[in-house]
């Protein structure tokens, strides 16, 4: 018995050096700048990610893109289900001085939900730049990027010709029998139904709550639902060939992709850097970044590497 | 937080209309219901027979327990676009398919262990009376297993109740909708009702069947005073 305990020991301990020891070769080849420069800044820069797939290529590519330019930086995931309080306490802490967020979300998290976030990109990142200053030893966000992830209201090809729906302002002539699928937020989020109904004059209370984004988009595929609520950087939307409907009265508020960094960070060649790389960030790229993580199963750091290189910034 | 739930709780609007508490607790009860009439008719004949030929419990309760090992939430996330696919649609019937896989082993497992254990000696002496199998089965193997059979049917209700909170993940409009809204909008009053709910549907309806259980197995308690 004793014997055999220690077998399985030694067996579980060399098993485990040997992931210990891919985990680390795998993290060189990713993290290795191609052309590093010398360090231009001797305060390590450490990017958090929230536990979702966007947030962890985002945080790839500002780490990668950024030692490119001769900074250190790396990359911390936040944990399990760590979303933006996890990040705000990172940030208060220390333990992170650099974060990819979305312009409103996090303006409205800070404001405790005053509704100040609009659709345009840089009030509402000049209003969040008025709450930042407040959070642990000061944050700033940086230039707001033209990439979007807010909500995305779709239909099917056929729905979207059969009924001649091009935005949302066509909702409340021609979409009075849509049946919309939507997440369990959905009914009291100003950017769902209580912003369609007050911005579009259109009623979709009787909406069917669905599980986040596969579950509604293999409803509206199926027909179940004629309508879904997806996020506008869900690859699902590329790849089943879903319509987007344009929020053409400016409902939906600016949740841009914006850099936040720590005060301390923020010199002019810093920021300027930064912005570099936020100026090649697009809705469209975002999309094409999230389906190599979704249909092609690629992991972020490289997904990050081939954005970059793609974009000559490594 | 408490009081903001009883202010929920005590609102004569939110029991009422389509995501109203009554509604949404009589569909919950209604599929619960369903998905427990469907894996009893699925398991106790299949498992009573197997105990009463003594043979086969095995590998039979090795296949249904796959059900019971595999999480119920990835059950309803493969069967979901299979429903779609069939026309089955969203809500009732991926919630049931799932539900009915969740209760299916610990009805088999308590059905053929009562069938198989009861007394060999009784049994015998019922053979020698001149029944035959069938008569053994249903008139000596069954009653005497009664007790042991129904707890099983108790235990899945449990499970199958609290369970059935994960319809509303995919559109089927109950009291995990209340959880599920209580989450996505931050309202711990929803999140606290739907939970609240739940858990008194489920130890009601546990109650029951533990008056149920007694009933049915009364002679027994009898038999061992006299």
């Amino acid at each position: 018995m004793k014997r055999s305990l220690s077998k399985v020991l030694v067996v579980t301990l060399g098993l485990s050096l040997v992931l210990a020891a891919c985990g680390k070769d795998d993290k060189k080849n990713d993290s290795t700048p191609t052309t590093a420069k010398a360090a231009k800044s001797s305060v390590p820069i450490t990017i958090g990610a929230q536990d979702f797939q966007e947030s962890k290529i985002l945080a790839e590519i500002y780490a990668q893109g950024l030692k490119a330019q001769g900074y250190t930086a790396s990359v911390k995931p936040l944990g399990a289900s760590a979303y933006r309080k996890v990040e705000l306490e990172a940030f208060k802490a220390g333990t992170i001085n650099f974060a990819p967020e979305y312009a409103a979300s996090m303006l409205e998290e800070l404001n405790s939900k005053k509704g100040e976030a609009t659709g345009d990109a840089k009030a509402t990142t000049d209003k969040l730049n008025t709450y930042l200053p407040t959070v642990g030893s000061g944050l700033v966000a940086l230039e707001p990027s033209d990439a979007v992830d807010t909500n995305a209201f779709v239909v099917t090809k056929k729905t979207a010709d059969d009924l001649g729906l091009t935005s949302l302002s066509d909702l409340a002539a021609k979409g009075k029998d849509l049946k919309l699928g939507a997440p369990s937020d959905c009914a009291t989020n100003p950017n769902c139904v209580p912003g369609l109904k007050k911005v579009y004059n259109a009623d979709f209370s009787n909406y069917t709550t669905l599980g986040a984004g596969q579950p509604i988009a293999q409803a509206l595929e199926a027909g179940a639902i004629t309508m879904g609520v997806l996020f506008s950087t869900d690859s699902t939307i590329a790849v089943k060939n879903f319509v987007l409907l344009k929020d053409d009265k400016h409902m939906l508020s600016a949740d841009n992709v914006v850099p936040v960094v720590a005060k301390a960070l923020n010199t002019a060649g810093f920021a300027e850097a930064v912005n570099k790389i936020s100026a090649k960030l697009t809705t469209a790229e975002l999309i094409k970044l999230n389906k190599q993580y979704d249909v092609d199963k690629a992991d972020p750091a490289v997904i990050a590497k081939g954005f970059l290189t793609k974009e000559k910034l490594l | 937080m408490i009081s903001l739930f009883w202010h929920y709780v005590t609102t004569a609007h939110n029991w009422s209309g389509r995501n109203g508490i009554s509604h949404r607790a009589l569909e919950h009860l209604r599929l619960s219901l369903a998905a427990m009439v469907a894996a009893a008719l699925l398991s106790v004949p299949v498992a009573a027979w197997l105990g009463h030929i003594r043979r086969g419990g095995f590998v039979g309760q090795s296949a249904v327990n796959v059900g019971r090992a595999i999480p119920s939430l990835a059950i309803l996330a493969l069967l979901f676009p299979l429903s779609l696919r069939y026309g089955f649609g969203l809500g009732f019937w991926p919630t049931f398919a799932a539900l009915v896989i969740l209760a299916v082993p610990p009805m088999f497992a308590n059905t053929y262990a009562a069938v198989r254990n009861v007394d060999p000696a009784v049994v015998d002496a019922s053979r020698g009376m001149g029944m035959k199998p069938a008569e053994v089965l249903l008139r000596v193997e069954i009653p005497g297993g009664a007790g042991l059979i129904l707890t099983g049917v108790r235990i899945a209700a449990l499970q199958v109740i609290a369970t059935a909170t994960l319809g509303a993940y995919v559109g089927f409009n109950s009291l995990g909708s209340f959880i599920n809204e209580g989450f996505g909008q931050r309202d711990d009053a929803k999140l606290l009702t739907g939970a609240v709910a739940v858990a008194l549907c489920a130890l009601s309806v546990d109650l029951i069947f533990g008056v149920i259980v007694r009933r049915a197995t009364r002679w027994q308690r009898k038999g061992i005073r006299l």
